[in-house]
């Protein structure tokens, strides 16, 4: 009898670092220092206090990339529900100890560093689906009985963000467990389906919602509403991005930023701000790094022959591009004010290491694209 | 085994293409997607910048405007008339006090006696900017403010400023002609820059008034930048505000002042003018307010005491109140005849009354009485206006006739304003049979032209009207304009073509008659002669307030000091002076005061002594804004 494994040995880890996609390497850290220059910028051409732990936490995150691309797959592949249930626990947990800013508890201080469960379980969730879906027969995914368990492992963490409340990241993880499925293949009648009975549980979820979230929807579908409160943040990123023009007010000159006319410069709305100085210029590069991040991902997702290593990649591309999306589109008033991060750009450090966590993911998939994993109940 | 095997792995090669074409389409939904951001970055940043450009400039700068100081009214010699004095005040600024309470009872612990109105204060700092400094207190004296500012570091964010106030030197003297400034009414508002200053105020009555747009200057500005919660940052640019023209008047301080102390204890106005020129020296009335009470508002109580009070404080009786000339018209009655070719020679006697034909009454005929019931015999002109006999000018005036009488008198300048400066000025009335037709509706009498010859019934002049006509009779007939502000333009053209008002023998003549009733044994006001190197000449009138009954006068008429104030009198004089080398014209108007020789004559007496000691050769000192 073959073993359960077909496992190929020959991958050193002077193999692995070599086998590392520079070119990815090169966009995200050119990412990161726009995101550097940025935070300068907010705090009005100082280093302190984002800048500075902006590239303390890049490096850290960093080298935790490092460390996922050289680790063998079948390690991660065997650890992702143990991580999964880890991370469920951990927001279960901040419900008791968790700290509680802007009314919404997010954070739990563990050794003096604060970290924000709901970044991780957006990688996690989709290692968890990734794994789910590898070990399932191919052809049986679109069957109902296949689908209980992934739907009730995606609606525990959606449910338990919500109630933080944050719902633009439950919205994030929806949509990431919502790509897996998708690329999984299930048919798209269910989507049809699902997307039907969300329209239809709109009016009851609506009640549900915070009066705050309530007034971001109303003011997205009418900024001018009421210009001097809600509708006044996305009124005036518009102008700071439109004032912005085609070449930008320069470096350090955003006078909208500048002059505290934008909210949460330093988080969500700091692509407003880099909008002000670097103009169409620098907006519609930086849409271009991003698109090219995503493009050469894709491509290295394609090069996985296990399934696992597919779905995996490609969901968290996908998540990857639902923050840009989401975060852009706010802050442009194409979609209503949830908060999103711009990854690698936003000040946050749990963002920070989870997008890295998901790229080292993602190369650590490509590195190990021939390394053939076991399926449940099914020989090769 | 093997069957399902091969089953499975052809649909295992479908499922690969199916989750491939999925991919895929993942990839081209993303790019897609990234699209729709570049369009709409390009149309914010490109299509739609200009708007957005404006809406961000908008957004960083605020204006703030500069006030202009308001320029200064000047007397002839550029002694001040009014002018701005540093205002010692104590501002606040909201977001720097922390607690405003603490701040309040900070300031007060410093200036304990002190009272503010904490409650007004809160309200106007709750409608305001934080950012913005707003006014605790104003009018510190100097030892306040020193001890303010000695205290400074107290009292967080309360601050010691020096602003600019309007302060008229000469109070009540000056009040209704220079007039005074309060904040702008709501009728101002529109389309005034003014209105957007914070502390605009605008002339409100007087010279103020007319020469509001003089004296306001320009508002200067400047931009500042600032942040979303309205902090200043930084000024970007400034256009100095432009200090108002200084207004020079043709008015003394001194004269001015000096007749406003005659009038102590009246009500009345003394109007005096230069003849050759026109310049008003002195244009006062009494009883007045201090104008310095309305900048910051004056009290209820004072409001109405100024607005109860019997003798009209508010009121300028120089130009806005009228009033029957009395027997001063007569030297123009008198002219009028002149003119028709009377001979002032020919004697007319005055038993007391005179009767015309009138059916309505019982005795079929109406009587006119002269003021002196005895009568004063046969009268020639000169003695007529000597005395002021009213038979006479009763003779006189029906035989010419309302429409020449009214003629002359209009010639001389009643009946119309007296200068273009005041809209609170009246026109005084000049009656004629058309008059009475348009205005009242009704056909003349010939009793009113009876009346109308001793300046009574319907006639009505202001005592600055009253000054000019004189002037214009004793300065030879020339025709002068009245003025009361020198404009540049006057230096220029003072020698323009005199316009003849009458023929000059007429015009001495009248004023040998003027002459005898002020220095002659005799003449109405020969009491109040002056004796020394210099005379005045002058003619009384009393003018009658009430009407007198036939019953009333059966019975004996009632001494004016009998009556109430109200029903007395009024005084008048009209005259000039020197008599030998006319200079000044002058007019006194003392409401009520019983009769011109008893109440308006001794003042003008006492103006002129005054103006021959010390103001004989007055001229202007041209005033060049430095």
């Amino acid at each position: 009898m073959p073993s359960f494994y077909q496992i190929r040995t020959s991958l050193s880890i002077i193999d692995r670092i070599r086998e590392i996609n520079i070119f990815l390497i090169c966009l995200l850290l050119i990412t990161f220092l726009f995101g550097l220059l940025s935070l300068y910028s907010v705090a009005d051409a100082n280093f302190n206090p984002w800048a500075r732990n902006h590239l303390i936490r890049f490096v850290i995150s960093a080298i935790l990339f490092f460390i996922i691309c050289i680790v063998d797959i079948k390690i991660i592949f065997n650890l992702v529900y143990t991580l999964f249930f880890i991370n469920i626990l951990a927001l279960v947990l901040i419900m008791f100890i968790g700290t509680e800013t802007y009314g919404a508890t997010r954070w739990i201080r563990i050794a003096g560093v604060s970290l924000q469960p709901s970044e991780f379980i957006k990688v996690s969730l989709i290692l968890c689906l990734a794994k789910y879906y590898h070990s399932i027969p191919i052809i049986e995914v679109s069957k109902v009985s296949r689908m209980i368990i992934p739907v009730i492992i995606t609606l525990i963490p959606v449910g338990l963000v919500i109630i933080q409340p944050d719902l633009g990241t439950s919205i994030i993880i929806l949509i990431g467990a919502g790509s897996i499925f998708w690329i999984v293949g299930i048919n798209y009648k269910y989507f049809i389906l699902a997307f039907l009975s969300a329209c239809a549980t709109i009016p009851v979820g609506w009640q549900y919602l915070h009066n705050y979230q309530k007034e971001r929807v109303f003011t997205f579908f009418n900024p001018e509403r009421d210009p001097l409160g809600n509708g006044y943040h996305i009124m005036q990123s518009k102008i700071a991005l439109g004032s912005g023009g085609f070449a930008g007010k320069g470096y350090l000159e955003g006078t909208q930023s500048h002059l505290n006319f934008l909210p949460e410069m330093h988080t969500d709305f700091i692509f407003t701000m880099y909008g002000e100085e670097f103009g169409f210029i620098g907006t519609f590069l930086l849409l271009i790094i991003y698109l090219s991040i995503i493009l050469v991902s894709f491509n290295l997702a394609t090069k996985s022959r296990s399934s696992f290593g597919k779905y995996l990649s490609c969901g968290l591309i996908f998540l990857f591009f639902s923050h840009v999306f989401i975060n852009i589109g706010m802050v442009m008033g194409l979609l209503p004010v949830v908060g999103v991060p711009l990854p690698l750009i936003s000040y946050g450090g749990s963002s920070m290491l989870a997008t890295m966590i998901g790229f080292g993911l993602i190369m650590n998939c490509y590195i190990n694209r021939d390394t053939i994993l076991a399926k449940e109940g099914f020989i090769d | 085994m093997k069957s399902k095997n091969i089953f499975s792995s052809l649909d295992k090669a479908n499922t690969e293409k199916l989750i491939n074409r999925r991919v895929a389409l993942l990839t081209i939904a993303q790019t897609g997607l990234f699209s729709i951001l570049g369009a709409r970055l390009a149309y914010l940043q490109i299509y739609k910048h200009d708007d957005y450009s404006s809406l961000s400039e908008d957004n960083r700068t605020t204006h703030r405007l500069l006030a202009p100081p308001r320029g200064n009214i000047l007397d002839l010699s550029g002694k001040i008339l009014a002018t701005n004095i540093e205002n010692y005040q104590a501002l606040f600024v909201l977001d720097e006090t922390g607690d405003i309470y603490e701040a309040l009872i900070a300031f007060n612990s410093i200036l304990p006696e002190k009272k503010i109105d904490i409650i007004k204060i809160l309200e106007t700092a709750k409608k305001s900017s934080k950012f913005k400094p707003i006014k605790l207190i104003e009018d510190l004296t100097w030892s306040e403010f020193s001890k303010l500012n000695a205290n400074v570091h107290k009292l967080q964010g309360i601050y010691p400023s020096v602003d600019f106030k309007r302060y008229y030197p000469g109070k009540e003297a000056n009040a209704h002609l220079v007039g005074y400034v309060s904040s702008l009414s709501e009728n101002e508002t529109y389309n005034n820059p003014f209105s957007k200053l914070a502390n605009a105020k605008s002339g409100k009555i007087g010279i103020e008034k007319s020469s509001n747009l003089d004296l306001r200057g320009q508002i200067g500005n400047k931009r500042l930048e600032i942040n979303a919660f309205g902090r200043e940052i930084r000024e970007l640019n400034r256009i100095e505000s432009k200090k108002g023209q200084n207004i020079q008047l043709t008015i003394d301080r001194d004269l001015q002042s000096f007749c406003y102390e005659q009038l102590d204890g009246l009500s009345g106005s003394i109007a005096v003018t230069n003849i050759h020129s026109g310049e008003y020296l002195a244009l006062t009335s009494a009883p007045a307010f201090d104008p310095n009470k309305f900048y910051s508002g004056i009290s209820h109580d004072d409001w109405n005491f100024l607005t109860k009070s019997l003798y009209k404080p508010l009121i300028n009786k120089a130009i806005s109140n009228h009033y029957p000339p009395g027997s001063t018209i007569k030297p123009f009655v008198a002219l009028a005849a002149l003119e028709k070719g009377f001979d002032p020679n020919k004697r007319i006697n005055c038993d007391g009354s005179y009767e015309i034909k009138d059916t309505s009454t019982e005795k079929g005929s109406k009587s006119f009485h002269c003021w002196k019931k005895k009568g004063h015999g046969p009268m020639n002109m000169k003695e007529a206006i000597q005395r002021s006999c009213d038979v006479y000018f009763y003779t006189l005036a029906r035989e010419i006739g309302i429409n020449k009488i009214a003629e002359v008198c209009k010639r001389f300048g009643l009946g119309a304003k007296v200068f273009d400066d005041f809209v609170e000025e009246l026109t005084g009335t000049v009656p004629n049979k058309e008059w009475k037709k348009r205005e009242l509706g009704y056909n003349w009498m010939i009793g009113e032209t009876l009346v109308a010859g001793i300046g009574q019934g319907y006639f009505l002049a202001t005592p600055a009207q009253l000054s000019l006509a004189t002037a214009q009779l004793v300065n030879g007939g020339k025709k002068i304009n009245p003025k009361i502000i020198y404009k540049d333009s006057d230096l220029q053209d003072q020698n323009k073509s005199i316009k003849n008002l009458a023929d000059t023998k007429h015009l001495e003549f009248l004023k040998d008659c003027l002459f005898a009733a002020t220095n002659e044994q005799g003449g109405t006001s020969y009491r109040s002669r002056l004796t020394g190197k210099y005379q005045f000449a002058g003619k009384t009138g009393t003018s009658q307030v009430r009407r007198i009954s036939e019953k009333e006068r059966e019975e004996g008429i009632i001494k004016n000091k009998d009556l109430e104030w109200s029903r007395r009198d009024h005084g008048i004089f009209i005259g000039y002076g020197p008599v030998n080398n006319p200079k000044f014209s002058i007019s006194v108007l003392i409401e009520h005061g019983g009769s011109g020789s008893g109440a308006a004559a001794p003042i003008a007496k006492k103006v002129m002594n005054f103006i021959f000691k010390y103001k004989i050769d007055i001229k202007r000192i041209v005033i060049t804004d430095a």
